[in-house]
């Protein structure tokens, strides 16, 4: 599991497509949400740092999938499963893989927030943030492997982007959830982008995430994870 | 001549040996999608340290049996097995070792990246550097696999079927994309592997890579065994050998019953004979001092090939 995951992590570090939306498309968009409209608030610089980091984390978390899309068509899904790797292993490679390199992700994100917008926070609350955003990307791993191993290489492009731009709107990651009416902010707080950047808000707002945010993004976990694993036995069939 | 369903018992089939001896088993096995059956009935059993050739036409069913072998695919009917238990048993094991037809290589990792990987998932696998040299890539470890050329990126993944050391290697339309020098350096390498005691599958349309190259050769056609045997069984079932010399006017009657000979044929002042037993035919011969420009042809293993699978494919009804 560790040596596949250390293969797959070279592969996504080579990978320049990775380098420019994993890590400049977030910091990029962060750096316009906050600068351009003049007199940003305080409390927007870092709702929206939390937001965009959790978006960033989210693309790449989801863009793993479209690595695996691209390994099937290279006939490379085949050869693993004829290793002796069990599908937990190859899923528990790439899930770690994605965590790897999410990471820059989000402290890119981050440290814009910390060195251009002035945001600050105790030492914990930078440690505890980077952490929890780390750990809530899981869902968003499997949900894009889940496509990535079911669906073509293209197919799973859209799926992943499609995925990420829904989850990313619905849950409020670009614009705060109190501008939605009211009926959507309510399905909103079950959506998993949602909650996601909820970890990482409560953090910021001093304290920690509630009993029912951990319980909905496990929830989901436990499904996208099923999904992941279904669609990655269906994989190798097809020729 | 039998039917282009009878098989040729093999030779090298031990009578008594039970299923769990068996390096690979196959029984009644049929694999359909939708209404075609890609494999239809297949029984097979490659004993331990066998080198076996599966010979049959594009289509005729040998990238499935492969597929099904592997456990990447499940049986529609029957049961596949691999030293006596499932495929996905084995290959969880790392008892087995596959080149895949399909594969194009792996973007933006080096071959000894690569390679590095595929030994470290295996249980007793060989090192590195003696699968790089059986696969001849001593000088291409550093470079990046998707900046090879074709033949270097098949003999990677020769390289990995091989890293992991494996009792049994799966090999399909392994030479592909290599020329005729890389070509001879491979089944080297392949011949080296199983004369350690390792049982080889590869499957080919190159009669005379099968010919040349395994101890027994099943013929598939339309998912089927057609024949199963080695070269110089399947050549006897088609007639055997083509014997001919310069009749110099000698009288023709008698040749027709000399030993091993099927059929007389000729051909202004030379006779052609397609014999069964050339050996017998030509000492026969020498005796009657009918030797002038003798010559003895290999009978064509294509005739063969020809005469055992059905000339094209077909609806069976």
């Amino acid at each position: 599991m560790f040596g596949y995951a250390r293969l797959e992590i070279l592969r996504a570090l080579r990978d320049k497509s990775y380098v420019i939306f994993g890590l400049g498309m977030p910091v990029l968009m962060y750096l316009l949400f906050t600068r351009l409209g003049a007199g940003a608030g305080t409390e927007w610089k870092v709702s929206a740092m939390v937001g965009l980091a959790a978006y960033g984390a989210l693309g790449a978390a989801l863009g793993s999938g479209n690595g695996v899309a691209e390994d099937k068509g290279l006939g490379w899904l085949r050869q693993l499963r004829i290793l002796p790797l069990s599908p937990r292993q190859v899923i528990a490679g790439r899930v770690l893989t994605s965590a790897v390199t999410v990471l820059p992700a989000i402290g890119a994100v981050l440290l814009a927030g910390a060195v251009v917008n002035g945001v600050a926070l105790a030492a914990w609350q930078w440690a505890a943030l980077v952490v929890l955003l780390w750990l809530g990307t899981a869902p968003f791993t499997l949900l894009g492997l889940g496509n990535g191993y079911r669906l073509s290489a293209q197919a799973t492009g859209l799926a992943n982007t499609g995925c990420m731009l829904l989850l990313s709107v619905v849950g409020g990651l670009w614009f705060p959830v109190g501008a939605f009416p009211g009926w959507l902010r309510a399905l909103s707080s079950w959506t998993p982008a949602n909650r996601f950047a909820e970890l990482g808000l409560s953090v910021t707002r001093g304290g920690a995430p509630a009993l029912t945010t951990v319980a909905v993004l496990a929830g989901w976990l436990a499904l996208f994870g099923g999904y992941a694993a279904y669609a990655y036995r269906r994989a190798a069939r097809t020729v | 001549m039998a039917g282009t369903t009878g098989t040729v018992p093999a030779p090298s089939r031990a009578p008594g040996a039970g299923a769990a001896g068996a390096a690979v088993e196959f029984r009644g096995v049929t694999r359909s999608y939708g209404a075609v059956r890609a494999v239809d009935g297949l029984t097979l059993r490659i004993a331990p340290g066998e080198t076996v050739a599966l010979l049959g036409r594009n289509g005729a069913g040998k990238s499935t049996t492969l597929a099904l072998l592997l456990g990447l695919l499940p049986p529609t009917d029957g049961t596949v097995r691999l030293f006596g238990g499932p495929p996905e048993a084995a290959v969880r094991a790392g008892r087995v070792g596959a080149m895949l037809q399909e594969g194009r290589p792996v973007p933006r990792v080096t071959v000894r990246e690569l390679l590095t990987f595929v030994t470290g998932a295996h249980p007793r696998p060989m090192d590195v550097g003696e699968a790089l040299e059986l696969a001849g890539l001593g000088g291409l470890a550093g470079r990046r696999i998707d900046r090879l050329s074709g033949g270097q990126a098949q003999r990677v993944r020769f390289a990995v079927a091989l890293a992991g050391n494996p009792e049994l290697l799966v090999l399909d339309e392994p030479t592909a994309a290599l020329d005729v020098e890389a070509r001879r350096a491979f089944w080297d390498s392949v011949r080296g592997y199983a004369r350690r005691g390792n049982t080889v599958l590869f499957s080919t349309h190159y009669l005379t890579e099968a010919d040349e190259f395994a101890d027994r050769i099943v013929v598939v056609d339309r998912g089927r065994v057609a024949a199963d045997g080695s070269g110089a069984d399947l050549r006897r079932r088609a007639g055997g050998a083509l014997v001919s010399f310069d009749l110099s006017g000698a009288p023709t009657e008698p040749l027709a019953a000399l030993p091993g000979v099927g059929a007389v044929e000729i051909r202004g002042d030379r006779a052609l004979l397609r014999t069964a037993d050339s050996d017998a035919t030509v000492r026969a011969l020498a005796r009657l001092d009918l030797i002038r420009g003798l010559q003895v042809a290999p009978a064509g293993l294509e005739d063969a090939f020809l005469a055992l699978t059905a000339p094209a494919p077909k609806e069976t009804v």
